[in-house]
């Protein structure tokens, strides 16, 4: 990978990510057209998972209602026609469309039949909580586990090294949604609350304030140590074998030699160097943001996107399961390319053009 | 009617009971009511009382309750003194007219309350989930079946029953505070539902066949509080006002009338009151925006404002809680959802209080079922529906805290399994039909050990028949072919034709394989399917299991394409043919147990297969039953139903019913215990949440 990439970089940068935007074109096309297709191919779609939910309710629709709903959401068209409408107009709907006078908007994401509401209104309400919840447990893993990694490397096969590799064995090893119910019945047991959801009653009701922050730190513990110790490890495992290689490396040694002092060795020279595999993971950050982690959302009731993509794919309410895929797709392809730029910016070797061992 | 709830027990009476218990009328202003069946039948409402009249032609009195003077909630009151809100007395209907609800659904008094306080629920789910703690119906169903006028301050017909008259309440207010009255219902009726704008003109109730044409009731406006349906051939209460559908029959004419389209889909109905509004579908979805009603279609909106109201924030109703209009607790979705008390609401206690007691419901959606337990253990909420099995673990540890409430259930039986009758393969078909193959079916199984390996012995032993207490119980019939006799089984089987195969199982007679697939959808039979499996294969029979998305399900019953279902499906039989006919005879496209025999009734013969032998006595007997006046001889024909089903048992079940069970917090008072849970009593409804209240 880093070879390739170094290859690149030979060239101008400038030139580098125009040309990686323009494969954007026929990768979203490619992304879109399997979206859309592999969202329609469970038998059946919204209108008769929606049929089949009001009869748990002992509501009947007879046969008539429901192919004038399928005509209403143009769910009777071939699927191709249904495909290219749908591009159309995400891409552009014009100033003169019935969408446009309602909404303002160009964009026709379409409009979620379960929810009742256009999709990206239905996106937008968890958006800003999903980036925060998200990007707090990111913080957190990152913040632990390099610090964890370097002191691993450096003092291999010592307890600490031990203990660490314990924990962070243990944390990939339960799963998320195991550990997430054995904390919350923990969490009941301790202190009579399990802690269910992100927010107390009072902060849906109220918002969140400088007053109740602390209790919304508090149900933020659990989430952190959930989705946070199963991130850790693999960081914690994956820097730990870098440095361990550079540690060894001839250029560790002769600077080792010339009398530079152990942590400007580690810092300077073999962190640097060992952080490469992590940073071009960054690529997923994006993506993950956005939706969160839908497993572990769902036990500890997380008001955040993944939920919703669960719900939504249930019920076939395919133009919102559409629509956040298609964004989560679109995240991927921009986080690949940030976090090459970010490696180049790291790693000098790549940065300068012409530069290597 | 796809649930798994199952149930014992229901009042004795309601037998006898449902005819239209009485109500009279409170501070002696009215005249008691008389009820000589085929005369008027003259009901006037506020007071309530449950005495179930058994005997149609006696006169009931009740104690009249009488309120002078109302209360209101302190925070009602602030808004009083504040100028937002006028006066309790201005809010609500006169003394005469106001409702004041004394009694609970099964006829105990009710304590009086204090005000204030939140009740916290689980999530509201479908459509539906906001409705039942809070809706207001035409009338009102006690656990004996008897009923009683609710919105409606009183209703009568003619003798031959092709005319019924609706008095309202005078001074009764939306939640807005704008008056209601006719116009509501003549908007509802000619803008909402005739227009389909409702999505439900399909409604029996207000339909009729006209020389062999559909044909709808007229409604006409008498004053500003008395409405007069008109039809032309007799309606007899069974269609009209006891027809399950017919909860409501009005909507907000001022706040609807810029929400009506005339299009080619939603075409203006011609009519002495409203003139069309001429707007198209985009104005209408507009007015709609405006309003904040989101909608992608005129039909989803019209379906939001004029069906499911509930769920529409903003929009007034005459409901016990109407939905909050702050964002993020406005919509059922929402994480917490608020209703909040109505301050427009109609009801009052003996005292003159007006009702609700609590100031708001909190609907708390959660991910994972579990989680409402768990919050609930930990008093986040105070009402939960609970599985039969955590009750003894839960309170135990929660003591004091919390106590139980029974819902005796109205289904017939547990674990049922039905064929496809209708099946294209003739050798199927031919066996389904045969009563001795659904027989060996039924006792090839022993269902002492089902009831120990599925349910810990929680259910007993049975048959796929009403449950004690219901109308239709015989112990006869809840016995029926569930001794287990496997030598039997494989005797009956041989005598259906059946031959045994080199495999170990039977064949059909031309050699062909006999194979029973079981549909089931979401994971519905994984437990079930395991332990009856061993039963049929050990009889010879063999079997598998193909579990589907629900969708994917429906649509393979829809397509006649399937053999058997186990595990979650319509289950046949149900409170009874008044609560809704469909479970119980072939009319519609609803239940497995007659597949396209339905459809054959629901298309007048267009689609489907036409029915044959007892199936279609059942739909003789149908038509009789519904063009009965006289509720003696309806009853007599749904014995003979019932009689017909007791027969055939074209679903066989294992085990007897299950109740449904709540939790609910101590603090919480006015729930009455041992009601009833079905369809017709609108679930949770029947518990009368705007009487609950929290102790303080």
């Amino acid at each position: 990978m880093g070879e390739a990439i170094k290859n690149f970089f030979k060239k101008d940068l400038v030139q580098y990510i125009v040309k990686r935007v323009l494969m954007f074109i026929p990768t979203l096309i490619l992304i879109s057209i399997l979206v859309f297709f592999v969202i329609q191919l469970p038998p059946g779609d919204y209108v008769s998972a929606h049929i089949a939910a009001l009869a748990t309710e002992g509501e009947l629709v007879d046969a008539d209602y429901a192919a004038s709903m399928r005509a209403d959401y143009g769910l009777d068209l071939p699927v191709w026609q249904q495909y290219l409408k749908w591009v159309k107009d995400i891409i552009w709907t014009p100033t003169d469309s019935a969408y446009y006078r309602l909404y303002h908007s160009h964009h026709n994401w379409k409009y979620s039949f379960a929810y009742g509401r256009d999709v990206w209104s239905v996106v937008n309400d968890r958006l800003g909580l999903t980036i925060g919840v998200t990007a707090i447990i990111m913080l957190f893993q990152y913040l632990v586990s390099i610090p964890i990694a370097v002191y691993a490397s450096t003092h291999q096969y010592s307890v600490g090294d031990y203990i660490s590799a314990i924990i962070g064995f243990l944390g990939t090893a339960i799963p998320n949604f195991i550990l997430a119910i054995v904390l919350m019945y923990i969490s009941y047991k301790w202190t009579g609350n399990a802690n269910v959801g992100l927010f107390t009653q009072e902060m849906l009701q109220n918002g969140i304030h400088l007053y109740n922050f602390g209790d919304f730190l508090k149900r933020m513990i659990i989430p952190i140590i959930v989705i946070g110790t199963s991130g850790t490890c693999g960081i914690i495992r994956s820097v730990r074998a870098q440095m361990l290689d550079e540690v060894a490396q001839q250029y560790t040694l002769t600077a080792r030699a010339k009398g530079v002092s152990e942590g400007k060795i580690i810092m300077k020279y073999c962190f640097r160097a060992a952080i490469n595999p992590t940073v071009s993971g960054l690529g997923g950050v994006l993506s993950s943001l956005f939706s969160g982690s839908t497993v572990t959302a769902l036990v500890l009731n997380m008001q955040i996107q993944g939920p919703v993509l669960y719900k939504a794919l249930q019920s076939q309410d395919m133009y919102l399961a559409g629509a956040i895929v298609m964004i989560q797709a679109v995240l991927v392809v921009i986080g690949v390319l940030f976090s090459d730029i970010a490696l180049a910016f790291l790693d000098p070797r790549i940065r300068y053009s012409g530069g290597g061992r | 009617m796809r649930k798994n709830i199952k149930t014992k027990a229901l009042s004795a009476v309601l037998t006898a009971a449902m005819s239209v218990s009485m109500l009279t009328a409170c501070g002696g202003a009215a005249t008691p009511a008389n009820t000589d069946a085929g005369t008027d039948t003259q009901t006037e409402a506020p007071a309530q009382t449950t005495d179930a009249q058994t005997d149609t032609a006696t006169e009931v009195a009740a104690d009249p309750v009488e309120v002078t003077g109302y209360q209101e909630a302190p925070m009602l009151a602030e808004q009083v003194s504040s100028g937002k809100l006028p006066a309790v007395a201005d809010r609500l209907p006169g003394t005469s007219d106001v409702f004041v609800e004394t009694l609970d659904a099964t006829g105990k008094p009710i304590e009086i309350g204090n005000y204030g306080g939140v009740i916290n629920l689980t999530g509201a789910g479908g459509g539906w989930g906001l409705s039942r703690p809070t809706l207001e119906s035409i009338i009102r169903y006690n656990t004996d079946g008897s009923y009683y006028p609710n919105v409606i301050k009183s209703f009568e017909h003619n003798d031959d029953f092709t005319e019924w008259v609706f008095h309202l309440r005078e001074g009764m207010k939306w939640s807005d505070g704008e008056d209601f009255n006719a116009d509501d219902i003549t908007f509802w009726y000619y803008m909402c539902h005739l227009t389909n704008y409702d999505g439900k003109k399909s409604w029996a109730a207000l339909k009729e066949t006209v020389d062999g044409e559909d044909a709808w009731a007229k409604l006409t406006k008498n004053d500003d509080y008395t409405v007069t349906w008109t039809f032309v051939n007799p309606k007899y209460p069974a269609d009209f006002i006891e027809n399950g559908d017919f909860k409501w029959c009005w909507a907000p004419e001022h706040y609807l009338h810029d929400l009506i389209p005339d299009t080619e889909e939603i075409p203006y109905v011609e009519n002495e009151y409203y003139e069309s509004t001429g707007l198209s579908e985009e104005d209408v979805l507009a007015n709609a925006q405006k309003k904040n009603i989101d909608a992608a279609t005129v039909k989803d909106l019209g379906k939001a404002v004029s069906y499911n109201f509930w769920n529409t924030s903003g929009l007034p109703t005459l409901n016990s809680f109407v939905l909050s209009t702050v964002p993020g607790n406005s919509s059922k979705d929402d994480t917490l959802c608020i209703m909040d008390r109505n301050p427009y609401f109609w009801k009052v206690d003996a005292m003159g209080n007006q009702l609700p007691y609590v100031d708001a419901l909190h609907f708390n959606t959660t991910s994972e079922d579990g989680q409402d337990l768990l919050m609930f253990r930990s008093g986040e909420i105070d009402i939960i529906t609970i599985a039969m099995q955590d009750i003894a673990a839960t309170l135990a540890d929660l003591g004091d805290q919390a106590s139980l409430r029974e819902w005796g259930t109205t289904d017939w039986g547990a674990y049922q399994i039905t064929f496809n009758y209708t099946n294209t393969d003739k050798n199927y078909a031919e066996l389904f039909a045969n009563k001795d193959f659904r027989e060996a079916m039924s006792i090839c199984v022993d269902r002492s050990q089902v009831s120990e390996l599925l349910t810990d012995g929680f259910l007993e032993p049975g048959q796929a028949a009403p449950a004690e207490g219901n109308v239709g119980y015989s112990e006869e019939w809840s016995k029926k072919w569930t001794e287990y006799d496997v030598d039997k089984a494989k005797s009956l089987l041989e005598g259906c034709g059946l031959v045994m195969g080199s495999d170990g199982f039977y064949d059909f007679a031309d050699g062909s394989d006999l194979m029973i697939t079981f549909l089931a959808y979401d994971g519905g039979a994984d437990d079930s399917y395991p332990v009856f499996e061993q039963y049929y294969k050990a009889v010879g029979i063999n079997c598998a299991l193909k579990d589907l998305e629900v969708s994917a399900f429906d649509t393979q019953i829809d397509n006649n394409d399937w053999i058997a279902v186990m595990g979650p499906h319509t289950p046949i039989g149900g409170a009874s043919l008044k609560d809704r006919a469909a479970p119980f005879v072939p009319i519609a496209q609803a239940a497995e147990w007659y597949g396209e025999y339905g459809t054959y009734y629901s298309t007048n013969g267009a689609q489907g297969v036409e029915p044959t032998g007892d199936m279609v006595k059942l739909v003789e007997l149908y038509d009789k039953w519904r063009l009965t006046p006289d509720e003696a001889e309806r009853d007599k024909y749904q014995e003979e139903i019932f009689k017909i089903h007791e027969e055939n048992l074209w679903s066989i079940g294992y085990l007897k019913a299950e109740n449904s069970y709540e939790l609910i917090s101590n603090k919480i008072k006015n729930y009455a215990d041992n009601l009833v849970w079905a369809d017709c009593y609108q679930y949770a409804n029947m518990a009368h949440y705007e009487v609950m209240f929290k102790a303080e």
